[in-house]
Order: structure tokens, then sequence, then C-alpha cells
């Protein structure tokens, strides 16, 4: 149980600005993801956090202590490297064992939880193997993953800990994740490009790209009121639609306008100071088809249907405008028919094309 | 008629193959022959090393392996009518040449090791400068500060002692030792030593149980190497040793200046000089051919 405070954390490689100026706070046992594509700065927080690098600027504090200038072996932290960084001269087990020896944990009474872990991950049969290289890269993954979770520190940091796992094993070790933490009550810091992941394990998110903390919130706000266009277009699948744009006022309403496109705005918000050129995003959940519609209806052409096992996703063309709808189970439409359809108003996203910041939701 | 050309191609492929062991095996003849006349030579008499054409079934001699050691009064007499004892004293020099190649091999990889360690990863200002300044020392010619040597030993009284030469072998030694174990640390993932930072060990752990166990294949071939280069260093061992701390390459170099040259001596010598390096080598074998091909093959499988 740590509570993580990180103020204004600078880091540079090469006078490349890898993080600039990250502030977090991380409520003692919470389980806080944070996301964002390749090259974001993810890594680097993290390894800031376990202090094996050293930030240029900023502090680290776990429970009111700095440590920013305390060695990683002082910190008891465990991090999880998304290189898995097996130490390739040891068997599997003296891999998994090696933590607790150098915290002079007596590994004989530790066996129940080795054997436990090793078993819970699949890898009981890999113990006794010499040289970790002649492992496959799921096998490697889950021995690293068991050399993160043998120890009991204040605070896990997991780097990309599932991705190279299937599907099932994955779904497994979240769900494992998520019972460590009930049981132990340990702060964990999970780092993910992954959305689907961060949303299942986290409680909160913080939302990262180009060494920046764009938005830091629960899911259903990042869903329902994302910051700007880059946390509205990296979260949600398929990803939101976005279309330029301008506003029209009509008497009380606002109508949004684009080619082939009029959609109502909700009446209820204050839109007056709002420039007339926007741009106007949808979740591809917001489009109601046949039936269903409320407001104003549209047409626009099936341009192509991907069924996915428990829906289906169309494109839908309107005027030069390609989109992506969701209905459920399987689509009775056929390819090029026209349908009727209209956007639901509750979902709807303004976002000033100037800066790209979500101008009102 | 598609038989038939496999069969073409088949007997193609024998003719290559057979071609290939031919030339392997005609290289190794050229390399292995001066090895092979060496050991040969060593067990003939003056007169069987010196007939034409040269004799390649003989009778063999132990007589030069023991007038390495043991004093002798056999063939020269013949030629001056006295008794002249030759005291080979060659026990000391062979002793002198262990005693000096494996303390200053011993000597350069450990602070080489070291060195190139804390090049590779605590990066200190001016390493790149740091570095070129350590390779610069390689830069000239030996023999253009022999002289300056010599007279800088006698002045400082290192001359004609075993801490000089091994001085003098650890600092020509050095800078290949740190290059070379430095381009091995570098290949190792930094990952994995920051995991053992997070895991609780700290830096000499980690140089020591971590770092240093990867590299043993990178440290076996620098050893090699630097095996090679001091046991058969013979311009300083000459300019510096007097006999009482002569290495073997100086002493054969002397034997020849007798009443003529017994070669069935010198190549008895040499052949026992060699012996040790070769056997070395044998077991340094892969980890020399690591060395060479370094930089080429990734350490760690990711």
């Amino acid at each position: 149980m740590t509570r993580v405070k990180i103020k204004n954390l600078k880091k540079s490689y090469n006078g490349f600005e890898v993080l600039k100026g990250v502030s977090l706070e991380v409520s003692s046992g919470s389980i806080v993801a944070l996301l964002g594509p390749t090259g974001a700065g993810k890594t680097t927080l993290l390894k800031c956090i376990a202090g094996v690098e050293q930030p240029d600027e900023g502090e680290i504090y776990f429970d009111d202590i700095n440590v920013t200038y305390i060695p990683p072996w002082n910190r008891d932290v465990a991090l999880f490297f998304q290189t898995y960084a097996l130490y390739p001269h040891m068997s599997v087990y003296n891999n998994i064992t090696f933590p607790l020896k150098q915290r002079k944990i007596d590994v004989g009474a530790m066996d129940n939880i080795i054997k436990s872990i090793s078993t819970k991950l699949k890898i009981s049969h890999l113990l006794d193997r010499k040289d970790p290289s002649t492992l496959s890269g799921g096998e490697m993954q889950r021995v690293a993953l068991a050399r993160t979770l043998v120890r009991r520190p204040r605070l896990f940091l997991l780097d990309e800990p599932i991705s190279n796992l299937d599907a099932k094993l994955r779904e497994e070790a979240r769900v494992e994740f998520k019972r460590l933490h009930r049981e132990f009550k340990q702060t964990i810091i999970y780092a993910t490009p992954d959305f689907v992941e961060a949303f299942a394990v986290a409680e909160k998110i913080a939302v990262i790209n180009n060494g920046e903390i764009i938005q830091y919130d629960d899911p259903l706000t990042l869903m329902r009121r994302p910051y700007n266009k880059f946390v509205a277009t990296f979260i949600g699948s398929p990803p939101i639609n976005i279309v330029r744009g301008h506003l029209v006022r009509v008497g009380n309403t606002v109508i949004f306008k684009s080619s082939g496109l009029e959609v109502d705005l909700p009446q209820d918000k204050n839109l007056e100071t709002v420039s007339e050129d926007v741009e106007l995003a949808f979740r591809p959940q917001s489009v109601r088809i046949d039936g269903s519609q409320s407001g104003r209806t549209l047409r626009g052409k099936i341009l192509a249907a991907e069924f996915m096992g428990h829906q289906t996703i169309l494109t839908i063309l309107v005027d030069n405008f390609k989109f992506k709808a969701v209905v459920k189970g399987i689509s009775k439409y056929a390819i090029n028919e026209e349908v009727s359809f209209s956007i639901d108003s509750k979902g709807i996203i303004l976002i000033d094309p100037k800066d790209g910041r979500v101008i009102q939701v | 008629m598609m038989q038939r050309n496999t069969s073409k191609k088949k007997i193609i492929r024998k003719i290559k193959q057979i071609a290939t062991y031919v030339m392997v095996l005609a290289v190794t003849a050229y390399f292995i022959f001066p090895i092979f006349w060496l050991i040969a030579t060593s067990f003939k008499t003056r007169a069987q090393a010196f007939s034409t054409p040269p004799l390649f079934v003989w009778e063999p001699t132990f007589r030069n392996y023991i007038d390495i050691f043991l004093k002798r009064q056999t063939e020269i007499e013949a030629i001056t009518g006295k008794e002249l004892e030759l005291a080979t004293g060659a026990e000391t020099f062979f002793f002198n040449s262990f005693l000096v190649t494996s303390t200053s091999i011993l000597i350069a990889t450990f602070i080489g090791t070291l060195a190139a360690y804390s090049f590779s990863r605590y990066k200190p200002t001016g390493t790149n400068t740091l570095m070129f300044f350590i390779l610069s020392t390689r830069m000239l010619p030996a023999i253009v500060v022999a002289i300056p040597i010599y007279f800088f030993y006698r002045y400082i009284g290192l001359y004609n002692t075993y801490i000089g030469l091994i001085l003098l072998y650890v600092m020509f030694n050095l800078p290949f030792a740190v290059w070379m174990m430095k381009s091995f640390f570098d290949e190792i993932p930094k990952d994995i030593e920051q995991a053992a930072f997070v895991d609780g060990a700290k830096p000499f752990k980690v140089f020591s149980k971590i770092a240093l166990p990867q590299v043993y294949l990178g440290l076996g071939a620098t050893i090699g190497f630097l095996i090679i280069n001091v046991w058969n260093e013979f311009l300083f061992a000459l300019l510096l040793t007097e006999k009482a701390t002569r290495t073997v390459p100086v002493m054969i170099a002397g034997t020849r200046g007798e009443v003529g040259i017994n070669w069935g001596l010198i190549a008895a010598i040499e052949t026992l000089y060699i012996f040790p390096a070769l056997i070395l080598i044998f077991i340094l074998q892969k980890y020399l051919l690591r060395g060479m091909t370094f930089g080429t093959v990734r350490g760690v499988k990711q």
C-alpha cells in the first residue's frame, strides 16, 4: 500500500524529450493504467518510478517520502519489463527466485508461492529449463511475470505484461491481476497501448502521448468526455468517426452541417461562443439504423459489413464521408443497400479543429 | 530426362564437395607444415637436420630435449677439443615466461574488464575521448618507444625486474582488453541489469552476477588474444631483461649464437614453448572465434 506522487517529471535522451513534465498521483492501493501508443513515454515513466532511470527534473514521492534519489534496490518496487529482461545465464527457477535471494528471503519457505504462481502462469514444467533463451515469447513473458509477482513489494509496475500471451491466457492474467490486487491491496501501475486492457484492469487511466499526460480519469469519463481529439480517437473500437463541417443556427436549434450530413445538436448546450468551423465526432455505437432512430434521419449506403461475433461493424458512405457504425448481431443489410440512420445526440462530441480540444460534450 | 538431370546435379555437387575438401586440406597443410617441420626437427640430430634431401623418415632422438635443461659436453668437445659446459638455465626462462604472461594478463584483464564495464554502463563524462585516448597508446609502433623506455626503465630501476616487464605488458594490453570487453558489455541489453537492480541487487553484484557471466565468451576471447600477445613478445623482453628475468623468446634468439646453429635444440625449445599456448588456444578456440566475429551475433535472444 503506497501512494505514488509524481511531480513535473522530465527526462531526455540525447536531446530528445521523452517526458515533458509528467505529474500524476496514484492513490494508495489502486490500479492505474498508463495508456498510450508506442513511444509515448510509458516505459521511461515506469523506469523513473522504479529508479533505474534518473529523471532530469521533477520528483517522485512514495507516501510523502521523496524517493527521487533513492537507488532502485532500496525502493522495494517490482517492475515487469516489456522486453522481459530474463537473466539469460540462469535457469528459469533461478530467474524467478533471484529477487527473493537478493532480499535474503528464504527461498525454501517461499516454495509454495513459487509453485502456485508457476501453476497459475502454466510454467511449472519449465522451471528446470537451463537456458531461458530457448523459451517461446509467451513463455518468456510468463516467466518474467512470475519473477515480478513472486515478491510482495509496496508497488507493482507492469510494462505491457500480457501483450504476448494468447487471448485466453491474457484474460486469465487480467483476472489474476485484479485478484492479486484485491487480496494484497498493492498499488499497481500498469502500462499498455491497448485501451480494452486498460479498461478491464484499471480504476483510473492516465492517457499519455508524446511524453505528456493528456487526461487522467476513470474509464467512463474518458469514454464520454475525452479531453481532446487524441483521447477521443485512441479510446474506443472501432475508432470514433470524425467529420469536419460547420454550425448553422436556426432559431433555438443548432445544426451541424457537412456535405450530406446534418445533425441536430442538443439544445441544452451553450453553443453561442463556439466558432462555426468545427469537427463533429461520434462513436460507431451511437449510430442508430432503421427503426430505432431519433431526431433527424439521414440516408447512406452500406459499403462493407464485418461480422465480429456479437456485433457487426458497418461501413456507411454519405456523400464523400465514410464512417463506421455498429449493430448488434448479424447485419441484415446487403452491400450497397441504402439505409436510413440517425446519430444519437447524446454521443456527439465537438472538436475545435485549431487545437484539437474537445469543445463540449 | 529429369532423372538424368538430377543425377548430373548430384555428381556436380559431389565434385564440389570433394574440391572443397581438397582446398581446405591444402590450406591447412600450408599452415600446419612449419609447425610439423619444427616438431620433426626437434627430434633430429644436427646432421639429420641439415641433410639434403630433407629426411622424412629417421630414427628420432630425444637428445635435444635433454639438452635444453641439462649441461652437455659431447658435440662441442669434438669440434674444439675442449670440454665445455653449457648451462642453459631454461627452467628459469620458462618460469619467467609463465610468471610474466599470467600476471600481466591477470592484471590487464581485471582492470580492463572493470574499466570496460564502467565505460559501457556509467558513461562517465568524456567517455569517447577517454576511449580514444586509451586506444592512442597503441597507435605508435612499439619499436618507436623502445629506446626511451629502455632508458626510462634503467633510470627508475625497473630494468631487469619482473615488475617492470609485467607493468609494460599490462600497459600494452590494457587498451585491447578495455576495447574488446566494452564491445561485449555494450551488447548486453541494459534492461537485464536494470531488472536486477529492481530485484534488489546492488551495483557490484549486478556486475559480478549478471553482467560478467553474460560476457564469459568475450572474456575468454580477450584472454586468448592477450596470451598470444604476451607469450610471443620479444622486443621488450630482449631490451629490458638480463639473465634473471629473461623470457623464452629471448632465450631462443640467444641459443643460435653459440658455435654454429643447433637447429635441433632451437626446434626443441620452440616446440616446448608453443605447447602451452597451443593447448590454451585449443581450449579457448570457441571463445577466440567469438572474439573475431564479435558484433555480428546478438548475445541474447529477445
